[in-house]
């Protein structure tokens, strides 16, 4: 889109909203914009209020990108990444290649011998597994642990973390604005020398992770189950942690297949926002980043979600206090009624006067909370919408459902009034207008908008397509997607006996 | 400032040509070399105290056209009385939702979201909050509102009735996350069962309380003297003070000035508590002693201690119990010291059953290494070089300079505490990181509280030879739900 059909469409549309279009007309003369030849796209943002930067990786790869069998790859490639380069973080870096190929050497053994199933050696395959084991510990004599991360503390870099979602994968941290190269060094370098250090060590943590937010977690082991009921062939049926025995049999070359596939440079989008002269990080962007290669970007996921046949259901044995959740399938974040979908849960679950907030939670007291998800888990596939109901003291999940048809059939029946519209719109686009003095969640919103969409603007844009959302919409949506056959109930439930 | 336009200078020559690198990436980061950095100027903040005893602190932030603002007020969980633990928690959220003289909580719900704004309240341990949010524009009607709700809330007993419902529910549902058990179960224990630092609220507690208990939980502590109200946004200094003014010069309320909290009084028995549950593949752990106050001499020597321990990436429990045996995925330590009150010192994380034991012993070793050798001289600089280099990031947005000007006064701290803070921790020494570990932390003081699955833990407890005793987290019953 060009330039002045943004002003068009921005200046009518906030002017309501209180954000002056100067403020939005300067907001756009702050943003720097480049593509460099290898594909990698930069997005700079200057605010000057303080020295400090913010910058946020966004890879436009996640768990849906995880092969067949190796659930969790996506995640542990992000772990890796903090490992470190062949310069950054290794004693002796020839002597730890060498030791670090010794234990893919084993381990190939130990794999091809376990493949024989039941006519493998027991005996050799212990012996294997104890080399296997003897290997990483030699390997690991040679590293300078955590140094990669260290760097960026000790430099006064905060808010360092990464993150693996079904839709991409996120590496963001601030730092003072004396030290803009230093992110161009550390980010560039491991994307340029990735080292699989300490991979079968971390593989152990990333197990352990999995253990912390699923298997010890009711909310997180209804939501896998949840997910894996309603989807039965797009990969968004697995949770980004991936399945334990996928974890345990990751492997180094696993990580780098996926990496020389995923993180084609064309694949990643820069945010950076913050204290920064955009010249200088155009240069810094040639000069650091212009070193990798381009490759061809990798394939979407082809698989496509096929229509649901009918009802399903899924129970969580759980000593936990009831809940439920209700999902339907809705189309991706591409189709032309993803802004009624926003509406539709703000509608549900937004604030004090929402209808499920109103009616379940505050007149009815069945529910100690109950609300609705848009678009979950991911949103450039076909995914769902989901509600979840955690029942009051004195009420079952059953009654929490039956209210739920109730508000659900009365979305389908009657139009939703005016007045709650109206209201939603302004709140959205306040929303946004709160969120624009934050360089660390700028550094994330314009390059995931980018990524997503083609254009950062969308972040001002969609709230147009908010704007034009009417109840019929609503109602429609409601009779369309809301369906028994379209629907997947997940809940826990008490094992026998009681707890 | 001079510094960075020189660096920037040979840069702009390509203005905006197609970018075109004539260095190349040095070899080392090591070899990077950083400009000064831009000194910040730090905002003032307008202060002054109306007539009725209320302190109000104003600063202007035009970056965006919104407002914020909050009423602090020197209150807390820990006035509770003993038989109705939750008071001051449903006064709290009822002070919001219940309404004003003027207007139901319906719908000041509705106002206020009709215009994208909000008004919330709540009550914590040590402090009482009124806050507001809005859009510039609708300045005058939020304020008016955030007013009314301080000055003339009339705790709607139906909305009584819901918050205790929602109390409640929150009760049934507090075992159900084994992290949040090991937590509190810990700082329960550290604190002591019998006092407003370690009681929980209950059934029984929590349906005594009537709406006098409320309307005099709020007389009590609601008045201006007791409040300190910061505003700050997009507003001109004299026309917020003079709206302040009239908006708040009329507020009469007195009470006779609120007693300091109590104090900490704590003689926890050391050993290990176990919480067993089957629904789990990993035991939360969390684990120490009481810790200190900020204000104490040795805070900062504690508080490097604690990084070197088990503070970020590079800190020894990370190394050794995630990096080198992949036992954890979460696993820190945090001296935690308190403005006005003894914090805890905590070591958390969890790892899978089997290796409970193992994880607690790996922990323990590392705690008597830090007691027994001084820290090498990189770890105690990059300690240093953490809080030195970070340190603008206490400084990069106006509101965490208002902040922070707030809860020193609210607690009676210096202005300058924490550039006192940052100097001091630039004198620690080697000497001073073992002498304080050697001081303060007392392992056979420990008291450690493990939520997890006994029958699978392997190893058990009692190879770390304490005593080990099995917590009963039955949630005591009281009455029918209302």
């Amino acid at each position: 889109m060009s330039r002045p059909k943004i002003f068009a469409l921005l200046i009518p549309l906030l002017a309501g909203a209180s954000l002056p279009a100067q403020n939005l007309q300067e907001f756009q003369k702050r943003v720097t914009e480049f593509t460099l030849p290898n594909g990698m796209h930069f997005i700079v943002l200057e605010r000057h209020e303080a020295p400090v930067v913010s910058f946020h990786t966004y890879v436009n790869a996640g768990s849906v990108d995880d092969p067949k069998g190796l659930t969790g790859l996506a995640h542990m490639f992000e772990h890796m990444a903090f490992k470190g380069t062949d310069t950054i973080g290794s004693a002796n870096w020839p002597a730890e290649k060498k030791a670090m190929d010794d234990i893919e050497r084993v381990y190939d053994q130990l794999e091809a011998e376990r493949n024989k199933g039941a006519r493998a050696d027991a005996a050799k395959v212990e012996k294997l597994d104890g080399d296997v084991h003897a290997a990483v510990e030699k390997a690991q004599t040679y590293v300078v642990p955590n140094l990669y991360p260290t760097i960026i503390e000790e430099n006064g870099g905060v808010g360092m973390n990464a993150g693996t979602a079904e839709d991409s994968t996120d590496f963001f941290y601030n730092l003072p604005a004396n030290r803009v190269e230093l992110w161009f060094y550390l980010e560039s370098a491991r994307f340029l020398h990735p080292v699989y250090r300490e991979f079968y060590k971390e593989r152990d943590v990333v197990r352990e992770e999995r253990r912390m937010r699923v298997e010890s977690d009711p909310q997180g082991k209804l939501t896998e189950q949840m997910l894996a009921t309603a989807m039965a062939a797009h990969p968004y049926r697995n949770m980004p942690g991936g399945w334990a025995s996928d974890i345990e049999n990751l492997r180094v070359k696993d990580a780098e297949k996926f990496f020389a596939t995923y993180y084609s440079p064309g694949n990643i989008t820069m945010g950076i926002v913050g204290d920064v002269n955009p010249v200088q990080v155009k240069t810094l962007a040639t000069e650091y980043f212009g070193r990798l290669q381009k490759r061809p970007l990798p394939d979407p996921v082809m698989t496509v979600e096929p229509p649901q046949e009918g009802r399903k259901h899924a129970d969580v044995i759980s000593p936990a206090q009831p809940m439920e959740f209700v999902a339907f399938h809705r189309p991706s974040q591409y189709d032309k009624d993803d802004p009624v979908f926003d509406v539709l849960s703000s509608l549900l679950s937004g604030g004090r006067t929402s209808i499920m907030y109103r009616d379940l939670v505050q007149d009815k007291k069945l529910a100690l909370a109950a609300g609705a998800e848009s678009q979950f888990p991911g949103g450039k596939y076909p995914a769902l919408f989901f509600f979840y109901l955690m029942p009051g003291p004195g009420h079952t999940a059953e009654e929490n459902e039956k209210e739920l048809d109730a508000v659900i059939a009365n979305l389908q029946k009657q139009k939703v009034d005016e007045a709650s519209l109206a209201r939603v719109k302004t709140r959205t686009r306040a929303g946004l207008i709160h969120q624009l003095d934050d360089n660390a969640g700028l550094a994330q919103l314009l390059s995931s908008y980018y990524a997503n969409f083609g254009d950062w603007k969308k972040l001002f844009t969609s709230l147009d397509e908010i704007d034009h959302v009417t109840a019929d919409d609503v109602q429609r949506v409601a009779r369309q997607y809301f369906t028994t056959e379209n629907r997947t109930v997940a809940l826990t439930i008490q094992p026998e006996g009681g707890k | 400032m001079k510094t960075l336009a020189l660096a920037f200078l040979p840069l702009l020559a390509f203005s905006q040509q197609a970018p075109v690198s004539n260095r190349v990436p040095p070899p080392s980061y090591k070899d990077l070399k950083f400009p000064a950095l831009r000194q910040i100027q730090i905002p003032k903040v307008e202060e002054f105290t109306l007539a009725n005893g209320m302190r109000v602190y104003l600063l202007e932030n035009h970056e965006l056209p919104t407002m914020r603002g909050l009423a602090l007020v020197r209150t807390g969980n820990l006035f509770d009385p003993a038989d109705k633990v939750g008071l001051a928690s449903m006064t709290g959220s009822l002070i919001r939702s219940g309404g004003t003289t003027t207007k139901s909580g319906d719908q000041i719900d509705e106002e206020l979201e009709n215009i994208a704004a909000s008004v919330e309240s709540g009550i914590e341990e040590g402090y009482g909050s009124i806050s507001f949010s809005t859009l510039k524009e609708r300045a005058d009607e939020v304020l008016g509102t955030f007013h009314d709700v301080l000055t003339a809330p009339v705790f709607n007993q139906n909305k009584l009735e819901f918050e205790r419902q929602q109390l409640r529910g929150g009760i049934e549902r507090r075992n159900d996350d084994a992290h949040s058990v090991a937590a509190r179960e810990y700082s329960d224990a550290i604190y002591g069962h019998d006092n407003p630092f370690g009681w929980e609220m209950e059934y029984a507690t929590i349906d005594k309380i009537t709406r006098a208990d409320v309307e005099a939980f709020y007389k009590r502590y609601y008045f201006p003297a007791n409040i300190m109200l910061a505003v700050q946004g997009d507003f001109s200094a004299p026309e917020m003070k003079a709206k302040v003014e009239k908006l708040f010069g009329g507020w009469t309320a007195t009470q006779p000035p609120v007693p300091p909290f109590p104090q900490v009084n704590s003689h926890p028995k050391p050993g290990i508590l176990v919480a067993p549950r089957t629904d789990v593949t990993q035991t939360s752990f969390a684990m120490g002693q009481l810790g200190g106050l900020l204000s104490d001499k040795d805070y900062p020597a504690l508080e490097v201690m604690s990084d070197i321990l088990g503070g970020g990436f590079d800190s020894r429990l990370f190394l050794t119990v995630r990096s080198k045996l992949g036992y954890a995925y979460d696993i820190s330590s945090s001296w935690g010291a308190g403005y006005t009150r003894a914090g805890t010192f905590d070591i958390s994380g969890s790892t899978k059953s089997a290796s409970t034991a193992d994880t607690l012993k790996a922990i323990f070793a590392e705690i008597r290494l830090i007691q027994t050798k001084e820290v090498s001289e990189e770890e105690l600089q990059s300690a240093k070089d953490k809080v030195v280099n970070g340190f603008i990031f206490n400084f990069d947005t106006p509101s965490k300079t208002l902040n922070r000007l707030l809860t020193y006064r609210y607690y009676g701290y210096p202005d300058d505490f924490i550039f006192q803070y940052q100097k001091a921790v630039q004198q620690v020494t080697r000497a001073d990181v073992l002498r304080v570990a050697k001081q303060y932390i007392d392992p056979a003081k420990f008291v450690i509280v493990a939520v997890g699955n006994p029958k699978e833990f392997g190893t058990p407890l009692s190879s770390l030879e304490l005593p080990v005793t099995e917590l009963d987290l039955t949630i005591p019953k009281a009455g029918a739900p209302k």
